[in-house]
């Protein structure tokens, strides 16, 4: 069946195409040209394709297709309610609901905006308990704006999923949307130095659960790489086991084995950019016990940037991971890490990369 | 019947249509009436900061905003401001 990778760039949404192999790459695209792809993602359930698409003058939408990507449809105009008094700045990540409702979805952006189309993608609603959540007020603006980036979903339970927002923290809700728990404990907040750990204000850069453990979570953080096992209640810290450094932006899991992660870290908050000149991915087969430079076929040159939606693992066997960097290049292990290849380069700036199609 | 004048982006978000006639007696009414109003406008109505629209050649901040009236066989172009990159 091969692999078919979403690639979000600044200048559009590439189609990358291979065999099982996955190591001869074809690249197609790009469409919706005259967009930022902030994300994309392929709804497992019908084959649609969705985009995060944003403009600087025209601000955010979601675009569908359901043709594998030939022609495009938008959304009726997505934003908040007016007694909020915010308007929509972004549109970050879009996320395919639980398979038992097949016409939700949902959709983070900024600022800390979360909604919900239960109409599959034609209309969104905000949600109330994270536009009214009771510690709003103390959450902070990243680099990257307010913005809500992660939806996770819990498999087993539909009415459980995660987000992130930086600098809000991770929040957990387990009655489908209605309340919102932050799920921050002993997750660092340096940039806080009077309260370091505090109950929200953490800057999670990504945070991924575990399709087949879903109380397993991890999470790249602005200070450090974390592991929860017990659904976001309690964190331990895993970058001081080997990581040359505690800041980065993405992460990737197996999908078939909870105990491996690959990380990619950069120098730290001031240089964003991949340790020492070198393009670094470091991998842990041992739930982050311990973290091996995992980095055959990578350039040994190279200040990359990498950012938290740009990179993706796909449920092939050997798993095969992705990412893309800022300098238009897409690297691929079609070896779980053990080797590397470049898939396409000279590609527009990379935001995003999402596996669409494997196995 | 005034004629609004799509950018690119606009118009691939039109179905392909540059160039849409309308009826309307303000320029707020002609683009609200446009498949991309949505683009055009925030959620409280605003045009949004980075769109530019004419009036035969005259800004319409210059002139009564999208409150200008329009008399017929005016053409609205539509441009995005040079900005970004």
């Amino acid at each position: 069946m091969g692999v078919k990778v979403l690639v979000g760039t600044r200048k559009g949404l590439f189609f990358l195409t291979s065999d099982d192999a996955r190591r001869d790459w074809h690249v197609e695209g790009p469409a919706l040209t005259g967009w930022e792809i902030m994300h994309a993602a392929q709804d497992p359930r019908d084959g649609a394709l969705y985009a995060c698409s944003s403009s600087f003058v025209y601000s955010g939408t979601v675009h569908k297709s359901t043709d594998g990507g030939e022609t495009w449809e938008r959304s009726e105009q997505i934003g908040l309610p007016e007694e909020s008094g915010l308007t929509l700045e972004k549109l970050w990540h879009i996320r395919p609901g639980h398979p038992d409702r097949p016409n939700e979805l949902w959709l983070g952006g900024t600022p800390a905006a979360l909604f919900r189309s239960q109409d599959s993608g034609e209309t969104w609603e905000p949600v109330e308990g994270i536009l009214e959540h009771p510690t709003r007020e103390r959450w902070q603006p990243g680099a990257g704006g307010l913005c809500c980036h992660t939806i996770q979903l819990d498999p087993s339970d539909p009415d459980r999923l995660v987000v992130a927002i930086s600098a809000a923290g991770a929040f957990r809700t387990d009655d489908g949307g209605e309340t919102w728990h932050p799920k921050n404990k002993d997750v660092a907040a340096d940039f806080y130095p009077d309260d370091p750990y505090p109950e929200v204000g953490q800057c999670v850069h990504k945070l991924l659960v575990h399709p087949q453990k879903p109380e397993r979570y991890w999470q790249q953080n602005h200070c450090g790489v974390y592991r929860s096992d017990d659904r976001g209640d309690n964190w331990e810290r895993l970058d001081k086991n080997g990581l040359p450094s505690d800041f980065g932006f993405p992460i990737m899991i197996h999908p078939g084995d909870p105990d491996t992660a690959l990380v990619i870290p950069e120098e730290g908050a001031v240089n964003r950019v991949t340790v020492g000149g070198k393009l670094g991915v470091y991998r842990t087969r041992d739930a982050g016990a311990t973290w091996a430079l995992a980095s055959d076929g990578l350039p040994e040159e190279a200040w990359s940037v990498i950012l938290r939606e740009a990179s993706a693992s796909d449920s092939l066997d050997p798993a095969g991971f992705y990412f893309g960097t800022q300098g238009g290049k897409v690297f691929v292990s079609p070896t779980e890490g053990d080797d590397w290849l470049c898939a396409a380069s000279d590609l527009p700036p990379v935001l995003s990369v999402e596996v669409a199609q494997s196995g | 019947m005034v004629v609004v004048v799509l950018p690119s982006l606009l118009a691939r978000e039109a179905g392909g249509r540059k160039q849409i006639e309308v009826d309307a007696e303000t320029v707020g009414e002609a683009l609200r009436s446009l498949p991309v109003a949505d683009l055009l406008f925030d959620e409280r109505g605003e045009l949004r900061r980075l769109v530019n629209v004419y009036v035969d050649g005259t800004d319409v901040r210059d002139s009564g905003g999208v409150g200008t009236t329009l008399s017929g066989g005016e053409t609205l172009l539509v441009l995005q401001a040079v900005a970004g990159g």
